[in-house]
């Protein structure tokens, strides 16, 4: 080989390197857009991958409804919008985040979607872990707005709590409220196992149970906490007390494992006693109103402070079905997960407007304190933001039952708790630690809701309380 | 000028300039591939270099190294991270000086590749390799498990708590990259020179014949684990540096798909020659990062699949085309122009080539 033809091979892969550097935007450059630019963060993988279409279609919906945007494609949310601008400004969708509810690869995308994408407002993320990392990043970037998409921990608007980040649902915890004293005046449970998934959405969950069930006199004897990646679950099941020991089992095992970890029970203890059986949201939402929900008919549960099949009868709440319906087909819009987003893209329309079309401080001041969201009823429909930008919500505590005619499985509204605040009353605080394997306790208090929880009869709010 | 000579002066030419568009980086590519790309690929390439020095001197392809570079990063989160209003919730937070951190981070890393390189010292081929799985699959569960280190949730803040030589890495991300820069050629150096002491060539001589070595009077068993030892180290240092950049860390730091990834890094880059663990890390993440923002979430036309298919396909091609990866792939073209060098070419200055032949 001669000597020259080597000096020729470098300048031709450093043309190379030079080549596929400048196609993927790799040297630096500096762009000004009159855009605003909007991030969706939310699930492809793992056991919330169904999130992906589900929370960009309440967000895209959000986008059309109040911002003259306008799906791509009617039937594949993830296609994208056309149009749509909100204070003087362009919304331009950047990017869908993929996640897989970890929070390594929620970080991840976040810093693709927010810095090299160049996103200013990220409406995410979908799980509860996803949001503690999201929030700690949320906290080193303050002119990058975060509006959580539907993660349900407590972490990222208590004891982290970032001046740059919106949550306009409840959390875990709120989203159990009341169903402690349902289960405990209207099954006689007193003594209580619970068995969850091992991270902080789960946590949060069983904290709103424990404050709830253990505040009206109720006794947690058993916590168990199984590893999030699913699997086998029958050692975890053997560790819970038999049905014969125990007056009822608080099940929160996420995402498409509750079937899973109820097989194993019935396979340990035989047919589940759906008075035995109660839960957080994975015991009817996300799939499981086709494998769980149908062994459980009668079982009291948690939920987003929605109703999956539709229920309340509110002009607020039959207004929203009717605006959200008609930019997808085969969108539930009464699921948390669409109906969550749609508000938080809600209210980044809002805030745009306010401010003008500006981000970064100017947006995050702008941001509405309160909504109208579809749901709440009390302080005649509008929900408010607590100090450290949480949502105190109405919360409808759901009860699994048959569809009169079809004989399909459904849910119906089992109760109104109005307002309900992260703290419980002071139970929960940002100087408390975060919910945990045995945080809380179970102890006696008094919870502004306890004795208070309506009655709600064909969608209508009465004047009865659970009795 | 024989014709390894002329490799060499390639090479180094290469090396040179590389190091010179690394060190001018910060002016040449946009804050995301600098930080995102270019920072994570000079860490992750610490780490698949640990794996490679085991590789390519011992024989010992450990799965370990990834567990290693999770309880390096691990260690120092717990350790440096303090409760104060509005910040962390998860680990320990013990908030001791983030020095002493950084030391007793590696240190205890090193002493855990000990134990852990003492017990697979005897172990060779495939049962080494389970082994050394089992190391990884151990720290993910402990870490995942024991919710007072941390659980499943991510104990975060980690940048903010670094030595006063490094300096404010949140404010100024080009310090954390230089520092990977910097940590990154010392790896390089410091493998470089121990692979030429006599314990680097007795080493060596246990990966082609560990009985012969053993009748020989070496300490076989010995050896290995002193440089599993080493490798720890060596990941230590990714484990910290990774720590830092990332800012936060979670279970799935040392899961089996990172424990994957840093093997389909190491083979990409070649598991024969240490340099293959830089180039294999920014190979593998500038397709990730092409790949995620120009493929949708529902996959490639017809096979579907996302990253993860393109990924599996180029792992498929290298090992079919270059078992010994991109640098293998370097060396092969050289050895293909060699055979089709004349031998007067071929031997210059009187000094024969090694292996040179003709065509």
């Amino acid at each position: 080989m001669k000597l020259g033809k080597w000096k020729l091979l470098l300048p031709l892969a450093l043309l190379v390197v030079g080549a596929t550097i400048g196609t993927s935007g790799a040297l630096a450059k500096s762009a000004q857009s009159s855009d605003v630019k909007v991030a969706i963060m939310t699930d492809c993988k793992g056991a919330f991958a169904f999130g992906y279409e589900v929370d960009t279609a309440g967000t895209i919906a959000a986008f059309s409804q109040y911002a003259g945007a306008k799906p791509k494609n009617k039937k594949k949310p993830s296609a994208g919008m056309t149009g749509g601008s909100a204070g003087g400004k362009k919304l331009n969708i950047v990017g869908i985040g993929c996640g897989d509810e970890t929070p390594a690869l929620a970080l991840k995308e976040t810093r693709r979607l927010m810095v090299q994408l160049g996103g200013e407002v990220m409406i995410g993320p979908l799980s509860g872990d996803e949001a503690v990392s999201i929030a700690q990043w949320a906290k080193q970037n303050p002119q990058k707005t975060v509006i959580i998409g539907t993660a349900g921990s407590q972490d990222p608007t208590m004891q982290i709590a970032p001046k740059n980040l919106f949550r306009y649902h409840g959390d875990g915890a709120q989203w159990n409220a009341g169903l402690g004293e349902i289960v405990y005046k209207k099954l006689g449970w007193r003594t209580a196992a619970l068995i969850g998934d091992d991270y902080s959405f789960p946590w949060t969950s069983a904290a709103g149970i424990i404050a709830d069930f253990c505040g009206i006199g109720g006794k947690i004897t058993k916590r168990v906490w199984t590893p999030p990646a699913g699997g086998d679950y029958a050692p975890f099941i053997r560790q819970l007390p038999a049905p014969d020991k125990v007056d009822g089992y608080f099940w929160l095992v996420g995402g498409a494992n509750t079937s899973a970890a109820l097989t194993a029970f019935e396979q340990a203890y035989g047919p589940v006693n759906a008075k035995q059986h109660s839960g957080n949201l994975f015991l009817y939402f996300l799939g499981a109103n086709t494998t769980v929900a149908p062994r459980l008919v009668g079982a009291y549960m948690g939920g987003f402070g929605t109703f999956q099949t539709g229920g309340l009868k509110t002009k607020q709440a039959v207004q929203y079905v009717k605006n959200s319906s008609k930019w997808f087909t085969g969108q539930n819009v009464n699921d948390g997960f669409f109906y969550n987003y749609w508000n938080a893209a809600w209210a980044l329309v809002q805030g745009l407007n306010k401010s003008g079309g500006r981000t970064g401080a100017a947006l995050q001041r702008a941001l509405p304190k309160t909504l109208r969201p579809g749901f709440q009823v009390a302080n005649n429909g509008v929900l408010k933001l607590d100090s450290r930008r949480q949502a105190i919500q109405d919360q409808y505590p759901l009860q699994i039952t048959k569809a009169t005619g079809t004989g399909s499985v459904t849910t119906t509204i089992a109760g109104y708790v109005p307002n309900v605040d992260q703290t419980f009353g002071g139970y929960f605080g940002p100087n408390k630690p975060a919910p945990g394997r045995n945080y809380p306790r179970c102890v006696k208090k008094k919870l502004p809701w306890q004795g208070k929880i309506k009655v709600v009869k064909n969608g209508v709010i009465t004047n009865q309380t659970i009795k | 000028m024989t014709f390894d000579r002329t490799k060499v002066a390639a090479e180094r030419t290469i090396g040179v300039v590389s190091l010179v568009i690394a060190i001018l980086a910060p002016a040449i590519f946009s804050a995301f591939w600098l930080n995102s790309i270019l920072t994570q690929g000079l860490i992750l390439g610490i780490g698949a270099a640990s794996l490679i020095f085991l590789s390519a001197y011992g024989g010992m392809i450990s799965l370990a190294q990834t567990g290693l570079i999770g309880i390096a990063g691990y260690a120092l989160a717990n350790m440096v991270t303090q409760r104060v209003p509005g910040g962390e919730t998860k680990g320990l937070l013990l908030g001791w000086d983030p020095t002493l951190g950084l030391i007793a981070a590696i240190l205890l890393t090193v002493g855990i590749g000990l134990v852990f390189g003492a017990v697979a010292s005897r172990s060779y081929g495939i049962y080494f390799l389970m082994l050394t799985l089992t190391y990884t699959v151990i720290a993910f569960l402990f870490v995942g498990s024991v919710t007072l280190i941390g659980g499943f949730s991510p104990v975060a803040g980690v940048d903010q708590y670094t030595p006063g030589f490094i300096g404010n890495i949140v404010a100024d991300r080009e310090r954390l990259y230089y520092i990977a820069l910097i940590s990154a050629v010392f790896v390089y150096l410091l493998i470089r020179y121990v692979v030429r002491t006599p314990f680097g060539i007795s080493f060596q001589g246990i990966r082609d014949d560990p009985v012969r070595m053993a009748s020989l009077g070496y300490n076989v068993a010995l050896h290995r684990t002193l440089a599993f030892g080493l490798g720890a180290f060596i990941a230590a240092i990714s484990g910290v540096l990774y720590a830092w950049w990332f800012g936060q860390l979670s279970p799935t730091t040392m899961g089996l798909d990172a424990t994957i990834q840093l093997l389909i890094i190491a083979v990409l880059g070649g598991l024969r020659r240490i340099e293959g663990a830089w180039i294999g890390a920014l190979a593998f993440l500038a397709i990730n990062n092409t790949v995620t923002n120009h493929i949708p979430s529902s996959g490639l036309p017809v096979i579907g699949g996302t990253f993860n298919t393109v990924i599996g396909f180029i792992f498929l091609a290298i090992v079919i085309v270059s078992p010994d990866g991109l640098m293998g792939l370097w060396d092969r073209m050289w050895e293909t122009a060699r055979r089709r060098g004349s031998p007067p070419r071929d031997v210059e200055g009187g000094e024969a080539t090694v292996g040179a032949t003709t065509s």
